[in-house]
């Protein structure tokens, strides 16, 4: 597809670098020199200096070609702006990032008289995110799949756990009372393992199991690793995010605890969020998150604006005993050493943001001829998990999986029928109109046929 | 630095490059000379050792190129390919030394069309085919070629495209290297077809026709006739070959957005098009002027005069005339037009009017500064501003350039064979990569008096000025071989 990128920050930047792997053909637009210099050093892109709010320089891009237009840069105004434009110029989709929640509010407006498709608010998204990390506390991060029906969920492999250290044909021998599920994939020293029968998760592993909720809560379970449900959270820093996650978890029955230094700040959040206790402090400060119970909570979340101070307050906090931590970290670096020193749950409002994005993308795409109905990419960008749409007259079609041959690399995760999930064994085969989610380290797989072989 | 990586794409353009001697073997066989074993023979050698290059065990994170190895594998490309096209002609006895064969090689390649060619007996049709072809790859660059056919060969492929493409940027055609490289290709074939046709039916065989169509195309100026295009002695070929030489100065860009829809309105609309038509249509038509006294008739000076100049300032180097015996107002105008070549982004050699263009903007600015030095002043080409980094990379390669020429000139004359004009203008046509120059390597003579010593720097020349300096110089500086 011909994709449109204006404004290549970090957001912008990540989605233009996954999209030309991808195969779009992708134009860059921004202001910035230093930033053209280094997309076009760095990325198989054309890239154009100029406003993306600028009908010439987006006609020059070839607007009126584009299948879509992702505006990501700093401002609302340029954003929605561009989107109009572009629309009006003749592209057929429209994507902008918006912040203001004044903007978001009026969505349906800004669909019907901006012309804009879709509005990616990505502190809300980060909210999101952090409010399922918060609801399914073992875990290190959660994708879900066919529509929510299946979920994958990322954890850290103990010493104590039943399933360490045997291998995976033998699991269900050994292990008696082992719910069934799929380990998709296994993260170890940064680099990521399909197993396969002969595999055993060591301690130390990051392991990616999927199935349903029920399926995946019961393996816990099974593991002791479900402790009661999340009650209390404590968040660093008044933020936007922390007000989305707040709105999103007090409802569920969840005490908040929130620090903000600014006083005026702390006043107006106290105003909008009357169940929340606003702390006016340093969240910073180790005496007064004692003092307001850090050792009781539930779970800690660091959302200040400084990436040194969150990371350095969750580490605090987890050394003060707190179950689950999640930490915010902007800067995409760094993610394997926060991992080594116990933060499991570190999250990009950049990266969130760019996915979200890329699933629009990839979405728009289905529509567009190719088989791929979502794309998820997982552990940095080293793996991937592609959801298809299995066709009348494919090969692998009516054949037990244990006769098909499976790219290597590659594994047949979940095969979702008619709204059930099947967690599938050499015995199962696919069928036609089957929702298939392949999960792979070969990146950029676009069709079911370059995994499955007869 | 990532040795497997660059050890693959040479075997790449090895083996594409050992490819592209099968159709001069297929014409030899026709022929029936005897030059087919030898055409074969180089076939077997550089397209098996490039494949074996090629397939070199490596692992995906090898495929991460970066600028300076872009540069190295461009300049080691360049110079290998040369290496493995000399083989043709030294396998069939066409020429017995190496340094003779390796300086027709690069010739080729670097579309200069300076030969040491001396005899132009017909046994050799599949060799000079190949010496033809050797042009028309050369013209475009290999490594576009290669990326063309091969468009995954690595990642963060425009590096390799920047290094090989003349001009002071690259502008990319899609967002895709790969397919930019694709079109580029299928431009350049179909205007050389045009050309093909258009000189069958001047009454050319097909054979001479595809040989001066790829002379041509590249910008090269080789021909298998002694006398070059002398030889037909037909105003129709003059004419198609003045107006085809013109042609594969512009940059191909251009012909891309004529296609896509813009029409003639692209050529007009784009400021270095214009200035290259004018700089051209004054100099063809100040030298028509000048020779009036040496034709004796207007008519005959235009059909001589605008070949010429056609032919040098697209850095082609095709000759109907011997220039040498021209007034000295029109050799000097002849000499000016080498300096300046044509657009960037074409296949043609010097400087580039675009460069030229910035610097007579360059230069002004720095008259008008002296009086009113705070006036904040910007340079544009195309009605927008120029990063003013690129404006002064431009005033350096012109430096350069000037300087490369004088140097290459010394080193020349430390050979002590001739004159000071015949070694200032063999090193500005090798640079320039043009061909022809004035005295003992004038238009009706050639480079063969020079020895090894000549011969060796004037390949030299030839490969800084096709690969624009910079990959060349690199490849001497130390730092180039340091692993990081």
């Amino acid at each position: 597809m011909r994709i449109i990128v204006i404004g290549a920050g970090k957001v912008g930047y990540t989605l233009a670098e996954h999209l030309t792997q991808e195969e779009h053909d992708v134009t860059v637009i921004d202001k910035n020199d230093e930033v053209i210099e280094r997309c076009s050093g760095s990325l198989d892109v054309i890239c154009l200096k100029g406003n993306g709010a600028n009908a010439k320089t987006l006609l020059e891009a070839g607007v009126d070609k584009a299948n879509i237009v992702i505006a990501s840069t700093e401002s609302d105004e340029s954003n929605m702006l561009a989107c109009l434009i572009a629309k009006r110029l003749g592209a057929q989709y429209t994507i902008a990032r918006i912040r203001d929640p004044e903007f978001n509010e009026s969505q349906t407006l800004l669909q019907n008289e901006l012309g804009i498709d879709v509005a990616i608010n990505p502190e809300r998204a980060t909210a999101l995110e952090i409010s399922r990390l918060l609801r399914y506390p073992f875990a290190g991060s959660i994708e879900s799949f066919a529509r929510g029906l299946v979920e994958m969920v990322e954890f850290r492999a103990l010493e104590t756990d039943k399933i360490v250290g045997i291998p995976m044909k033998d699991l269900t021998e050994k292990v008696p009372g082992l719910p069934r599920i799929l380990y998709a994939m296994v993260e170890r020293n940064n680099s990521v393992i399909i197993p396969d029968g002969r595999f055993s998760i060591q301690p130390g592993d990051k392991v990616f199991v999927s199935g349903d909720m029920v399926a995946i809560t019961e393996f816990f379970r099974f593991l002791g690793r479900t402790k009661q449900k999340i009650r209390s959270v404590m968040l660093l820093g008044g933020g936007r995010i922390s007000y989305y996650l707040s709105r999103l978890i007090v409802p569920m029955g969840v005490h908040v605890t929130l620090f903000e230094i600014d006083q005026a700040k702390a006043r107006a959040l106290s105003e909008l969020l009357p169940k929340v206790d606003v702390i006016l402090g340093d969240g910073t400060d180790q005496d007064l998150l004692q003092e307001q119970g850090l050792s009781q909570v539930d779970a800690f979340v660091s959302l200040s604006n400084r990436d040194e101070e969150n990371l350095m307050t969750a580490l605090y906090a987890s050394r003060s005993g707190v179950p689950k931590i999640i930490a915010k970290n902007s800067r995409m670096a760094y993610t394997d050493i926060l991992n080594d020193l116990g933060l499991d749950s570190v999250i990009s409002p950049q990266v969130i943001t760019s996915s979200t994005i890329l699933r629009y993308v990839r979405a728009r795409e289905n529509s567009n001829g190719t088989h791929i109905e979502r794309l998820y990419r997982l552990i940095d960008g080293k793996a991937e998990a592609i959801e298809f749409i299995a066709r009348r007259g494919d090969p692998y079609i009516g054949i037990p999986l244990k006769d098909i041959s499976t790219r290597q690399g590659s594994l047949v995760s979940v095969i979702v029928r008619q709204g059930k999930i099947i967690i599938p064994f050499g015995k199962d085969h696919i069928e036609e109109g089957d929702h298939v989610i392949i999960v792979s380290r070969n990146l950029g797989i676009s069709d079911l046929n370059e995994v499955l072989k007869k | 630095m990532n040795r497997k990586l660059i050890i693959r794409v040479l075997g790449a353009i090895l083996a594409i490059e050992g490819l592209a001697m099968i159709p001069a073997f297929l014409i030899s066989l026709y022929y029936r000379d005897g030059d087919s074993l030898a055409l074969l023979y180089s076939f077997l050698f550089t397209f098996l050792t490039g494949s074996a290059m090629f397939m070199i065990p490596h692992t995906e994170r090898d495929d991460y190129l970066r600028l300076k190895e872009g540069f190295i594998i461009v300049a080691v490309g360049w110079v290998l390919m040369s290496l493995f096209g000399a083989l043709p002609f030294l396998f069939s006895g066409m020429l017995n030394r190496f340094e003779s064969a390796f300086f027709e090689a690069v010739s080729g390649f670097t579309t200069t069309g300076a030969t040491v060619v001396t005899e132009f007996s017909t046994s050799f049709h599949g060799v000079f085919f190949w010496r033809a072809t050797t042009h028309w790859i050369g013209g475009m660059g290999v490594l576009v070629l290669t990326l063309a056919l091969l468009p995954k060969l690595t990642g963060r492929s425009s590096h390799l495209v920047r290094a090989e493409s003349p001009g002071p940027s690259l502008s990319k055609l899609v967002p895709k290297t790969g397919q930019t490289a694709k079109i580029l290709y299928r431009i350049y074939i179909l205007l050389t077809l045009l050309e093909f046709l258009a000189l069958l039916l001047c009454g050319l065989s097909p054979y001479d026709a595809a040989v001066h169509a790829f002379a041509t195309a590249g910008t090269g100026g080789f021909s298998n006739y002694g006398a070059s295009i002398a030889a037909f002695d037909s105003v129709a070929v003059d004419i198609v070959i003045t107006i085809f030489m013109f042609m594969f100065g512009v940059n191909f860009a251009l012909y891309y957005k004529a296609l896509i829809g813009e029409h003639v309105k692209a050529f007009f609309r784009d400021e270095e098009f214009r200035w290259y038509l004018c700089i051209a249509a004054s100099f063809a038509l100040l030298i028509t002027f000048f020779n009036i006294p040496y034709y004796s008739d207007f008519f005959t000076s235009l059909r001589y005069s605008t070949f010429q100049l056609s032919s040098v300032i697209s850095t082609t180097g095709f000759v109907t005339a011997d220039f040498s015996r021209w007034p000295v107002a029109s050799q000097m105008l002849l000499i000016l037009a080498m300096f300046i070549g044509s657009c960037a982004g074409s296949t043609a050699g010097g400087m580039k009017v675009v460069r030229i263009n910035m610097l007579v903007k360059l230069s002004r600015r720095n008259i008008m500064a002296a009086g009113r030095p705070k006036k904040v002043d910007v340079i544009r080409l195309d009605r927008r501003a120029v990063d003013e980094n690129i404006v002064s990379q431009v005033a350096y390669f012109a430096v350069m350039y000037v300087a490369l020429v004088f140097v290459g000139a010394f080193l020349l004359t430390l050979e002590g064979k001739f004159d000071i004009i015949t070694n200032l203008t063999a090193s500005l046509t090798c640079v320039s990569n043009v061909g022809p120059g004035l005295g003992a390597v004038g238009p009706v003579e050639n480079f063969a008096g020079y020895g090894i010593w000549g011969k060796a720097v004037s390949s030299l020349l030839m490969l800084f000025g096709r690969l624009e300096l910079i990959p060349m110089f690199i490849l001497f500086t130390r730092s180039a071989w340091h692993k990081y």
